[in-house]
């Protein structure tokens, strides 16, 4: 057991494809829900977070990725990504408290003015 | 290996330490209810026991300012999280190379933009409440 | 580095003046807040001239495959941006002003002209620091930079609630569009190792592509998809110009169009252009996607656009078509590096001239919202009924229209025609001999209904009383958005006559230097770049 715990502390080890797969797997699973719900949702504020979560998904096969090529590239743009999806965030939320304001419903089919 | 492993031994001190948590979360609720004194009360039953008495539904409108000073906030929290790796980075280049005065420099302006967000709030009347 | 720091001055030039802008705009005074637009057409002078500059440097200045395209670019973006920022005018505030002027006190938080402006400069900004990119993030950054500010500007254009329904769809449409093509750059992140597109197109080069990358290729194209209004991505496009003002659908017409192809060219750079049977093509399956997407955006854009009878969608849906004719040279790719081989310059080349022509129709349709906003209509220009002898009712309207249409529709002695040539030429030398012969029926659909404004606007009788509130004073801005239509006319003209010149800047700008294989083995050159990350990792 003390084995194990020593071996987590040593220098990395890149990741095998196998453990990368994993990985993948619930990234793309989070990206693919997302988008479903985008699509299939109309309340506009769970529409975003199904956005939200497709850039969560990013951010997880980045790290996985940063970790299987053993470099930080992937780890440095998880940041970024998270900063982005805050200012995303607090657009979207500003938006919809704007129309919430206008027609007080938070339905997507709310707003059907233009059409063609 | 921290991430390859395949054999299911290895995730014994995971377990352990989720059951120490569940036990310990477990233990306290058990504890305080046999251990603890235990009056009931229409007073023992307010919101907040010695303070106001609570008014109205929590459900309802806030000001949008609470919004403004939100987004203040978040420039502010968002903007720490860069500082972190840059000073992470800053301690291990040469003292007194130029490159130190080029990441100082850059991180000045990073501040500077931070600065500007604030005086931009500022103006706005984002911290006044009247 | 600190290469990289020269080649943004522009951008930081122009970031520094949106701070000012913002503030300035914030100021009780009522001659500092009018600064706003001058204020911010220095500062985009400044930054053009600075790009001029560093053009004038010579030699390589960008990291990628593509390493002459920031310069060309960035001059672009400041000529044109001139004349999208004169369109802003009279835009933002224009009753607030009028209460103010009339007696009520300054607050600071009714007034949107602050942040308008900043968010204007902050799009061009953006769209600059696009053409800088020579790594993923940046681009991504940059990208987002670009667009964020436009979601805004789109819900504010105008108090109507339509505005704010365009803003909503563009923005969700948008977010969807940045993760699936973040997501891509995860891919090709995954697939390569790097983030650095000059190191990736030496892996791709060495090791040609594999399934990740290409699934990050994919999800890209598809993403960027959404910037340049392309199929499947488009379906924002047309509610969204509908619905907000003429002057911001200008905007996003140029700005997040151009955002995009640039994208695309670096991404298709780092790829390379060198695959395929005759070894200057994409790899087979991205070719496949982009010559479907190029032949499906033009039809569907023309095919659309006939059937509309509001002129903002009708420019909205030819802005669809546009973006499938330059597809078209995307992927025909730098061939032989001449003006009449290569894609590349032929897209860089109708960028600009798309930029300006466009910049124009809407500035016409502008100056008529105004004037309809001054005899205090809220009517937009809704049909071509609306469009109905304008040249009896306003006759340099009339003649601008006509010019800047007639372009669009690449009338052969036009800057349009001009930029259109090389595309047809490129993809004809690229052997895309189908896709071209799809680009030669589109331009021909696509004549119908740009004759069709042509023709309300110059032939058909005006409806209705002819000349009852045409005497009127024309207020300030209104003039300001009709010297930008001049200028737009001017700079059809003026472009075509120097057309010469500007194939050369645009040869120039489209060199493109084909990656080779790394000289030392992959693996241990992207483990940790020290001279950009001096970390000691803390798990050693």
């Amino acid at each position: 057991m003390l084995d194990l715990f020593l071996a987590q502390s040593a220098f990395p080890q890149a990741m095998g494809q196998g453990v990368l797969a994993h990985y993948l797997f619930v990234s793309a699973a989070m990206f693919t829900l997302g988008l479903v719900g985008f699509l299939t949702r109309r309340n506009l504020i769970i529409m975003f977070l199904c956005t939200e979560m497709m850039f969560q998904a990013a951010g997880i096969a980045l790290v996985a990725f940063s970790r299987y090529h053993l470099n930080y590239d992937g780890q440095t743009f998880v940041i970024f990504v998270l900063t982005v999806a805050a200012a995303e965030a607090a657009l979207a939320l500003a938006l919809v408290v704007f129309l919430f304001r206008k027609r007080d419903s938070l339905s997507a089919e709310a707003w059907l003015e233009m059409k063609g | 290996m921290l991430l390859g492993v395949t054999d299911p031994v290895a995730y014994l001190p995971l377990a352990v330490i989720l059951m120490a948590a569940i036990g310990f979360s477990v233990m306290n609720l058990v504890l305080t209810r046999i251990l603890g004194p235990n009056r009931a009360g229409e007073t023992k039953a307010l919101t907040y026991e010695s303070g106001m008495e609570a008014v109205g539904t929590a459900r309802k409108r806030f000001n949008v300012r609470f919004y403004l000073i939100a987004m203040v906030f978040l420039v502010f929290d968002v903007e720490v999280v860069f500082l972190y790796p840059w000073a992470a980075t800053f301690a291990n280049l040469e003292v007194g190379s130029d490159d130190r005065l080029l990441w100082l420099a850059r991180i000045l302006f990073f501040l500077f933009t931070t600065i500007v967000a604030f005086l931009y709030g500022l103006r706005k009347g984002v911290f006044r409440f009247d | 580095m600190a290469a990289k720091i020269a080649l943004i001055w522009p951008e930081i030039a122009l970031f520094i003046t949106t701070c000012l802008v913002m503030l300035l705009g914030l100021s009780p005074n009522k001659q500092w807040r009018s600064l706003c637009l001058p204020a911010s057409m220095v500062g985009l002078t400044v930054a053009g001239v600075l790009a001029a500059m560093g053009m004038g440097v010579g030699g390589p200045v960008g990291d990628t495959p593509l390493p002459y395209l920031p310069g060309f670019i960035k001059v672009t973006v400041a000529g044109v941006g001139l004349l999208l920022l004169l369109l802003q005018a009279g835009l933002i505030d224009r009753r607030e002003e009028a209460l103010i002027a009339s007696g009520r006190a300054f607050s600071a938080l009714r007034t949107n002209r602050a942040e308008y402006f900043a968010l204007v400069l902050f799009s061009l900004t953006g769209l600059m620091l696009c053409a800088s990119a020579g790594d993923l993030i940046w681009l991504f950054l940059a990208l987002e930079l670009t667009s964020l500010p436009t979601y805004v500007m789109v819900a504010m254009s105008s108090s109507r609630n339509r505005a704010q329904e365009a803003g909503v769809k563009y923005f969700y449409l948008g977010a969807l569009g940045a993760a699936t093509f973040l997501y891509g750059f995860v891919m090709l992140y995954g697939g390569t190792g790097t983030l650095q597109l000059a190191t990736m197109a030496e892996v791709i080069a060495a090791e040609g592509v594999n399934t990740i990358t290409m699934a990050g290729l994919l999800l890209s194209v598809l993403g960027l998809a959404f910037k340049i209004a392309a199929v499947p991505m488009h379906f924002y496009t047309a509610d969204v110009y509908q619905g907000a003002a003429a002057p911001v659908s200008a905007f996003l017409a140029f700005v997040p169009k151009t955002a995009g192809f640039v994208a695309l060219l670096l991404i298709c750079s780092a790829v390379g252009w060198t695959h395929g049977e005759s070894g200057n093509a994409l790899p087979e399956a991205l070719r496949i996607m982009l010559w479907v997407m190029a032949a499906v955006t033009m039809t569907v854009g023309n095919v659309l656009a006939i059937l509309q009878n509001s002129i903002k969608r009708v420019l909205a849906y030819s802005s669809i078509a546009h973006s499938g004719y330059m597809l078209v040279g995307l992927l025909a790719g730098p061939g032989d590096g001449t003006f009449g081989g290569s894609g590349v310059s032929a897209v860089l080349f109708y960028l600009a001239a798309y930029g300006v022509m466009n910049t124009g129709a809407f500035a016409v349709i502008a100056c008529l919202e105004r004037k309809a906003a001054d005899r205090g209509e809220p009517m937009e220009v809704e049909d071509f009924d609306d469009l109905r002898g304008l040249w009896k009712r306003e006759p340099a309207l009339g003649v601008l229209l006509a010019i800047v249409t007639l372009s669009l529709l690449g009338f052969p002695p036009l800057l349009g025609f001009m930029a259109k040539l090389p595309l047809f030429t490129s993809g004809i030398s690229a052997g895309e001999i189908a896709l071209v012969v799809v680009l030669g029926l589109n331009s021909a659909i696509a004549a119908y209904y740009y004759l069709r404004i042509v023709k309300a606007a110059m032939i058909d009788d005006p409806r209705g009383e002819p000349g009852a509130a045409d005497s009127a004073v024309h207020h300030p801005a209104y003039n300001l958005r009709l010297v930008t239509g001049l200028c737009s006319a001017l700079g059809v003209v003026a472009l075509a006559i120097l057309a010469g010149q500007l194939a050369e800047r645009v040869t120039e700008a489209s060199g493109y230097i084909a990656p080779v294989g790394p000289s030392q083995p992959v693996g241990s050159a992207t483990v940790l770049e020290t001279e950009t990350l001096p970390v000691q990792l803390p798990m050693t």
